[in-house]
């Protein structure tokens, strides 16, 4: 077994500039940062002081009025005992499991399927008609949709849901009143939104994957899922990372959802962390606390972040390397 | 395409650090301002009740009167309620603070704006327009806070024109078509229930995801409670005993209304609306809840129903209405009070009680409506008891959110009694910490 020093993996990962090097204008950079600063001030006056100035908050009490008080740790201290905070974060594992995992994985399979098999038996008329139809939940308003939602599953014979149920012989439910049925309804709404999403991101991608790949794939006798594993995910997997990563961060700081559809009942049973700092901050007006959380949050988004780029960096590296 | 020259650069930046000035500036817009100076001529009026209500009916007849009389205009914006509710204490520390607006009372509400001095004391005004003379004692009490924002305190930071009370609508038909007799006492009223469930009926509308549940729940606590229990409980006088003998018994009649059929099963996710619904539609029989349903009913019951306060109880939930607030940014804060003093008289309060409202210094010849004049009757029959024991969610910022979850918990038995009224305590005890 050869042993491959750290020096020559660097050497056969080390790739050639993806990107041509802007050639420099002679007298310096001053015009490119024109461009540049409109942009870092707005940064520096939408994310960055706001964003220092709720961590500067977490250190703090305050009612949203006046001065703070300064009160050290105290918000810090108390969060890692809050049973409240940590329900809110265990079913952010649910809110990523409805909003990424599943959709992700099922968009991946309906955008193979409208690509390789609808788009070709039935023309791409069938397939951009179907891809809009799944889209369509991603266009209509959350708040709109969520009361919708809402009617649907009422309680008693008023609600459509138990009214259909009821033509079976199923008796009513109260569907957003009792666990784990709430979860699961929210569950189902936000697989319902999401799924549009990594459907139009995967078929557009698909688009680059060349017909005869799959022509030579079948003559070869590869069946359908044998050309999805080999040519579909392995064209698309710069999208399946976006998609992935955009989908996180969005499941971690859902709120419209839980706003509309439960506001985090019954019983706090979907409680998710940007609902539940919204509460400390609005309504409790506890908002050193309430930026305790939304700081616990945004941490993560980061890390979560840094780790799906990382990992996405490292597999493309892999990649052009040929490991 | 122009070339970028150093001194085109410099242009550039000079621009961009006058677009950083302007954008910091317009965010510093946002922070605290020094009331202006207003021009005595416009009166800057926020509420939030709806166009159909009785309030919005004698306001709306107020504003002509004031406009006639003091040749300045009204400069009116709807509101609602969640949004003052939430946004008050940023707008009211702003230049853009109203000369009056109409706010929720209680301490965590009025109080709060109270405490942190973004409401005016009023107290000159309420002695110059005689405004005490007209409001029993216990609907000064919302209007009134000490310096921490709890009320009951000396100083007026609001005047209420209305009241409200949380009593029991019963359905007059379908007690007729069950042979059952409208309930004078608390043995009565739960005779019906159980007859009632014996007919197969759920004969309470009740709503779990929002307050009805709650105020149910307190209302039992005070069918077992004096006014020390309310003086403990809203203004802090003594701390609260949360396994004692009236929130226990509150907790567990509320599991037992459940357990019993006299609650649908299925009330944790049900809304106000929807129960006030299943009254109006004949579904519920009986519905507890308040005055502010009594215009809706008029208008929208089909059948004949009563209002009466809860059986065998000195003590109801209620309070003096919403309060006019003057901002201490108000830049008309004398046009202001000459409004106020408008919707104080006979005439303006008599729309109220004509409406479905519950006027509190009209002139009982005024009420014409013959509906009206039985709730009014009512609360003044409350009034003169010292009844009203405001709300169960007041004493602490929050505390509606925590009560509405906590008592879903208890209906769906996710929790017992014990733990209930354990986790309501805890939260209880850290918000209202500051205050005791």
């Amino acid at each position: 077994m050869s042993v491959i020093t750290r020096a020559e993996r660097g050497a056969r990962t080390k790739l050639p500039p993806e990107q041509p090097s802007i050639p420099q204008r002679k007298g310096g950079t001053a015009g490119y940062w024109l461009y540049l600063l409109p942009g870092f001030v707005l940064l520096l006056v939408i994310v960055i002081i706001p964003l220092i100035f709720n961590v500067y908050l977490t250190f703090t009490k305050w009612r949203g009025v006046r001065t703070p008080e300064f009160i050290g740790l105290e918000n810090w201290v108390k969060i890692f005992t809050d049973e409240d905070f940590w329900t809110s974060f265990t079913n952010s594992v649910w809110m990523v499991l409805a909003m990424v995992v599943i959709p992700t994985t099922i968009g991946l399979i309906v955008a193979a399927l409208l690509f390789d098999v609808v788009g070709r038996k039935f023309g791409g008329k069938v397939g951009s008609f179907l891809r809009a139809t799944y889209y369509l939940p991603q266009i209509l308003p959350i708040a709109v949709a969520g009361i919708v939602i809402g009617w649907m599953f009422r309680p008693g014979a008023t609600g459509s849901v138990n009214q259909i149920l009821a033509v079976f012989g199923i008796p009513a439910y109260d569907w957003l009143g009792q666990m784990p049925s709430a979860l699961l309804v929210l569950m189902g709404v936000l697989v319902w939104v999401q799924l549009g999403y990594p459907i139009v991101v995967f078929m557009a991608a698909l688009q680059r994957v060349d017909p005869e790949l799959y022509e030579a794939a079948e003559l070869d006798g590869a069946n359908w899922f044998q050309r999805f594993s080999a040519i579909t995910m392995s064209i698309i997997r710069p999208e399946i990372f976006v998609v992935t990563l955009t989908c996180t961060i969005a499941a971690l700081k859902v709120f419209g959802p839980v706003y509309i559809i439960t506001q985090g009942g019954p019983a706090g049973a979907t409680l998710v962390p940007a609902y539940y700092a919204y509460t400390e901050f609005f309504t409790k007006r506890n908002i050193g606390y309430g930026a305790t959380i939304a700081t616990v949050l945004t941490i993560l988004v980061v890390v979560v972040s840094i780790i799906f780029i990382r990992v996405q960096n490292s597999m493309e590296r892999k990649e052009r390397a040929g490991l | 395409m122009a070339r970028i020259t150093r001194k085109n650069a410099r242009r550039g930046l000079a621009a961009v650090g006058a677009l950083t000035v302007g954008a910091l500036a317009l965010a510093g817009c946002a922070g605290g301002g020094s009331g202006s100076e207003g021009d005595g001529d416009t009166l800057k009026l926020w509420h939030y009740e709806g166009e159909d209500s009785a309030m919005a009916k004698a306001w709306n007849e107020a504003i002509k009167v004031f406009e006639e009389e003091t040749g300045a205009t009204v400069e009116f914006e709807q509101k609602s309620f969640e949004q003052i509710q939430k946004t008050a204490s940023q707008v009211l520390d702003s230049d853009a603070a109203p000369d009056l607006m109409e706010f929720n009372k209680g301490n965590a509400t009025a109080g709060f704006l109270a405490s942190t001095g973004l409401i005016a004391d009023i107290s000159d005004a309420v002695d110059e327009y005689g405004w005490a003379d007209k409001l029993a004692p216990s609907l000064q009490t919302t209007a009134k806070y000490t310096e921490d924002g709890v009320m009951g305190g000396d100083t007026w930071y609001g005047i209420p024109n209305y009241g409200e009370f949380v009593g029991v609508y019963y359905n007059e038909e379908a007690f007729a078509a069950a042979g059952l007799e409208i309930p004078t006492t608390y043995d009565e009223f739960v005779d019906v229930l159980d007859a009632f469930v014996a007919q197969g009926i759920t004969p309470l509308a009740e709503a779990g995801a929002e307050y009805p549940l709650g105020q149910l729940w307190y209302q039992l606590a005070l069918t077992q409670a004096d006014r020390q229990f309310v003086n403990d409980y809203q203004l802090y006088e003594n701390p609260v005993d949360w396994q004692g003998e009236e929130l226990t018994y509150a907790t567990e009649t509320l599991q037992e209304y459940v357990d019993k059929g006299y609650i649908a099963s299925d009330v944790s996710s049900v809304k106000a609306e929807d129960a006030g619904v299943s009254f109006i539609n004949g579904t519920a029989p009986i519905f507890v809840s308040g005055s502010w349903w009594y215009g809706r009913f008029v208008e929208e019951a089909g059948f004949d129903w009563t209002l009466q306060a809860f059986p065998d109880t000195q003590l109801s939930l209620g309070s003096s209405g919403n309060l006019w607030v003057v901002p201490e940014n108000a830049a008309n804060k004398e046009l202001a009070y000459e409004f106020i003093d408008i919707t104080m008289r006979p005439e303006i309060q008599a729309i109220i009680g004509n409406n479905g409202g519950v006027p509190v210094a009209a002139e009982p010849a005024d009420i014409t409506d013959e509906k009206s004049a039985e709730l009014i009757a009512t609360f003044n029959g409350i009034l003169d008891n010292d009844g009203l024991s405001f709300y169960p969610d007041w004493p602490a910022a929050g505390f509606y959110d925590v009560i509405v979850r906590e008592l879903q918990g208890l209906v769906t038995g996710t929790q017992d009694a014990e733990t209930t009224n354990a986790n309501l305590g805890a939260e209880y005890e850290e918000g209202t910490a500051d205050f005791r």
